[in-house]
């Protein structure tokens, strides 16, 4: 049982509390936070498997955009979080045997079909291995296309952010300047002819 | 000369049918007299004509002609010929159908005088004849088949003639369904002929049969039979219709309700014996299979006695004569069934000179009666219509077989035929046409008696219209009763006994079944065979029926009262002609209809609308209302179905592990 | 180091939890997002697992790209469910049935 193994059993205990912790607390921003939790781990777990970048990226792009979006939507929305959890409880034995009958045929069938394969730990990395250099040197030239594809993507989806949360100018009232200027005293006032009205008899002096 | 006669049988077939058109056709256009003798010269042109083919094909041993006119239509093996076969048989045959013919279209001129529908009736009696001579002289099955329809047809038209009358549009109904029950074994014969020999040529049929007799064929799955009973059996089975013979016989005396001319034409001489002439046709046929041959011994033999009986209970004076035909009609089909073909014809063609006779007399008293048919209504009518009193006494005598009269030959060859025929049945049916024997001259006198002598039944005011029918109605009763008297005496020789016989090698009949060969060493001669008569048994069976009949019509009434009494169980069964038509209307008619009603109501109302149409409609509603439930519109059960698919997938995957 | 078979239970019991927040949550879509959020890592683990053990860098770079797609789907997702609070005022999964059969 080397160190390495104990940190990884670690970080897949944490990884697993926490991705309980999402799908089964009320508070929805306790939910995101132990999603946070959850990343954390996991990009653990990737620095292991030597994929540092990606680790890093994990941390980067997924905590520190979509996280903090989701925190952003999850305090923006006027959630009121205390509703009714019947539902739950009452379709958790269901729901819970389906995902138990998925979980154990992955978990059953993987180990039989790869232990099958026996692969065997790869080699060590040289001392000056950059996976950052490795990646790059494949990724913008085998995979170029789809690496501006990605691009596109992206722009995709700011466009379609954009054009359907974006509600419309609020109707306001605003001073324009040029307007107030403008003004001419012949069209704020009209001087209009009457005749006067004969008083009625009856009035008193005022006594 | 070949060409010559063909043309002329043609001609024959022909006139008739132009005859038809003219009357049909012009309406008021022609006046009456002008119709009738246009119609009735065309007529008598055909029996001109008819006498000539007979006396070049019989009296001049010409050798029969057997050539097409026109091919109608070819469809495979199938072929449709309008072809005629002219040999002895039909030439004797058209002869006697064109005489009767003859007789009836100029009595009709007489009887008909006075009905709205005279031209008419002249179209349908020509067309009949048409249609008649079509059947007698066709060469191949399907001709035949459509001289067989024709008659039919026209028998359904004339029966109703009279169509304001409820009971003559039944009447015609029933006949003419009586008649497509016998033609559906014709048809089948024809198919399954057309089947097994590959055409409908008699000659091509009759050269293959001797070649077939061993072939049976699956009807059932565990049950062969030989092709050629089948075949003549469902051939005989159509004869049944046509013929009227036991259990398809109940349309006769319906048949009634048309007039007198006609229950003459059709319904005695010539569309009934049409079965006859067929069977005899048929013969070398027929003779291949005893099992047949069987089965009309054992038809023929119950039509001839049973229906004999039921016409001592009537009381309508043609609903007799209707049954004597009947009767014998299973005379002539018990000669067939002893393999005596030639004393069937023989039969065939005495019985139509005194039926006829009988019921044109018969009409003659009718219109005397003025339009009076029941028999407990008339009495003592000799001395009013001697004419006509003589003539009917004729027609008895020859009916019922007194020497020297017609009747008395060709029924007692019959008898002597069926004596000696070895076919299992004939025993049945020889005691049968004993029997039959004593109920003819019964029922026969018993009708003249209680018209022509006995007291006076009618009422005196009718006295003055009684008398004498015109020369028109006479002249045909006079000219029917002579052959009545004399064709017997002057036909058996060469018809029965000559070589070559009057028919020739028409009939066919096999080495071990001719009994007419047999009889031929009894034969010395008509005079001597009348003068012996003494000796037989038939002669004297038929004097007692005349005596009896005498005794309780004439003598002692009281006695016929009595006996209806005593044997009222006897009678009751003889009045409702044991149980045919009661049969008939209620099993076949009534069952028919409440078997459709079934239909309606349980397959057509509840399985086909309720549960195919219906109920496929609801069906998909109900799937439609069911499968709704699934669109819940919550996004987590949407997600739930997407997962259990995945875990379908997963485990149908890692199950191949 | 761990064995690969470690690794994969690792993932597939992340994905189990993933999917049953999907199915089992009843009460709020953001909890749904964040629960594909899951499913994604988890797919994501896999990757970088078996490249790690086949010594190939096309699941790395895969990831990369989920990655990419992840962030973006996420970023719409929200704007979506931002705009459905406007009209309904809530984000019940259970309210949301107009689509009820």
């Amino acid at each position: 049982m080397t160190a390495v193994h104990i940190v990884f059993y670690i970080f897949a205990l944490i990884a697993t509390v926490s991705a309980t912790a999402v799908v089964t607390v009320r508070n929805p921003v306790r939910s995101v936070l132990s999603l946070v939790v959850t990343f954390f781990s996991m990009a653990g777990i990737w620095m292991l498997l030597r994929a540092e970048f990606l680790s890093l990226i994990l941390l980067l792009v997924y905590v520190g955009a979509v996280m903090t979006l989701f925190l952003f939507i999850v305090m923006m929305l006027d959630i009121s979080g205390e509703t009714s959890k019947g539902g739950f409880v009452r379709y958790l034995p269901f729901g819970l045997i389906i995902v138990l009958v998925m979980t154990g045929v992955l978990m059953a069938a993987g180990p039989a079909y790869f232990s099958g394969m026996q692969l065997p730990l790869p080699a060590d990395k040289p001392a000056d291995y950059n996976n950052l250099k490795a990646l790059g040197s494949i990724l913008y030239t085998q995979y170029a296309v789809a690496f501006e594809m990605a691009g596109v993507i992206l722009l995709a989806a700011i466009v379609a952010a954009i054009v359907l949360a974006h509600r419309g100018p609020k109707h306001r009232k605003v001073q324009v300047i040029s307007k107030q200027l403008d003004a001419q005293p012949e069209k704020r006032v009209r001087l209009v002819k009457m005749k006067p009205e004969p008083k009625s008899p009856k009035t008193d002096g005022g006594k | 000369m070949d060409n010559f006669l063909l043309w002329t049988a043609l001609a024959m077939a022909l006139l008739p049918l132009m005859g038809t058109l003219i009357a049909g056709l012009s309406g008021r256009l022609l006046s009456r007299t002008l119709t009738h003798r246009i119609v009735v010269s065309l007529v008598g042109i055909s029996f001109f004509l008819a006498c000539y083919l007979f006396k070049v094909f019989v009296l001049d041993n010409h050798a029969p002609l057997d050539a097409s006119f026109y091919t109608w239509a070819t469809a495979g093996v199938l072929r449709f010929d309008i072809a005629f076969l002219i040999d002895r048989l039909s030439a004797t045959m058209s002869m006697i159908v064109l005489f009767v013919s003859f007789m009836v279209h100029i009595y009709t001129i007489g009887y008909m005088a006075d009905d709205p529908g005279y031209r008419r009736f002249f179209s349908y009696v020509s067309l009949f004849t048409f249609a008649m001579l079509m059947l007698v002289l066709a060469d191949n099955f399907l001709l035949m088949f459509f001289g067989w329809e024709g008659v039919g047809l026209v028998s359904y038209l004339l029966i109703g003639f009279w169509f304001k009358r409820e009971a003559a549009n039944l009447g015609s109904l029933k006949a003419f369904l009586a008649n497509r029950i016998g033609d559906i074994g014709f048809i089948l014969a024809m198919a399954a002929a057309l089947a097994y020999f590959g055409t409908l040529k008699y000659h091509d049929v009759f050269m293959q049969v001797p070649g077939l007799a061993d072939k049976t064929m699956h009807l059932l799955p565990s049950y062969n039979v030989s092709v050629i009973t089948l075949i003549s059996l469902l051939l005989f089975i159509g004869a049944m219709g046509k013929s009227a013979q036991v259990p398809l016989h109940v349309w006769l005396p319906e048949s009634m309700e048309g007039p007198t001319p006609i229950s003459a034409l059709i319904h005695a001489a010539t569309m009934v014996t049409a079965g006859i002439y067929m069977v005899a046709r048929m013969s070398p046929m027929f003779e291949f299979s005893p099992t047949t041959l069987s089965f009309i011994l054992v038809i023929g033999g119950t039509s001839a006695f049973f229906m004999g009986l039921l016409a001592v209970v009537q009381y309508d004076i043609k609903r007799v004569i209707a049954y004597s035909t009947l009767s014998q009609l299973g005379y002539m089909a018990v000669a067939l069934g002893a393999s005596a073909y030639d004393a069937a014809i023989f039969h065939l063609i005495t019985h139509a000179f005194f039926k006829a006779l009988l019921f044109l007399a018969a009409g003659s008293v009718i219109i005397a009666m003025h339009h009076e048919q029941d028999m407990r209504k008339m009495g003592g009518l000799a001395s009013y219509l001697p004419v006509t009193y003589l003539t009917f006494v004729i027609g008895s005598l020859a009916l019922c077989a007194i020497p020297p009269f017609a009747g008395f030959y060709s029924k007692d060859m019959i008898i002597d035929a069926v004596y000696l025929s070895t076919t299992p049945g004939a025993a049945y049916a020889y005691y049968c046409v004993l029997g039959g024997a004593f109920v003819t001259s019964l029922y026969t006198f018993r009708a003249l008696f209680m018209t022509f002598h006995t007291n006076e039944r009618w009422d005196p005011a009718v006295r003055d219209h009684i008398k004498e029918s015109p020369w028109v109605v006479l002249f045909p009763l006079v000219a029917l009763a002579i052959p009545s008297v004399f064709a017997g005496q002057v036909l058996i020789g060469p018809i029965l006994f000559a070589h070559p016989s009057m028919l020739g090698n028409t009939t066919f009949v096999l080495p071990d079944h001719n009994v007419l060969f047999k009889l031929a060493s009894h034969f010395h001669g008509a005079k001597r065979m009348a003068l012996e008569a003494g000796k037989t048994l038939t002669f004297w069976i038929a004097m007692s029926g005349i005596v009896t009949a005498w005794l309780f019509t004439a003598k002692y009434p009281k006695w016929s009262e009595w006996f209806k009494q005593r044997f009222s169980v006897l009678y009751a069964i003889l009045v409702r002609k044991y149980g045919f038509d009661d049969f008939n209307q209620i099993v076949l008619t009534e069952g028919t209809r409440d078997a459709g009603h079934l239909c309606y109501e349980v397959s057509d109302v509840k399985v086909i609308d309720g549960v195919f149409v219906n109920g496929s409609g609801r069906l998909t509603r109900w799937f439609a209302q069911t499968a709704r439930r699934l669109q819940t519109g919550y996004l987590y059960h949407y997600a739930l179905a997407m997962v259990l698919g995945i875990v379908a997938l997963l485990v149908w995957y890692a199950g191949g592990f | 180091m761990p064995s690969l078979n470690e690794f994969l239970m690792l993932a597939s019991l992340l994905f189990g939890l993933g999917v049953a927040g999907v199915i089992l949550n009843r009460k709020n879509i953001i909890v749904l997002l964040m629960s594909l959020e899951l499913i994604l890592l988890a797919v994501n683990t896999n990757f970088v697992v078996f490249s790690y053990f086949l010594d190939n860098y096309a699941g790395q770079i895969f990831v990369f790209f989920v990655l990419t797609v992840a962030a973006a789907e996420a970023a719409i997702g929200l704007a979506i469910l931002v705009v459905l609070y406007r009209q309904r005022h809530t984000i019940e999964v259970q309210d949301l049935d107009a689509l009820k059969g």
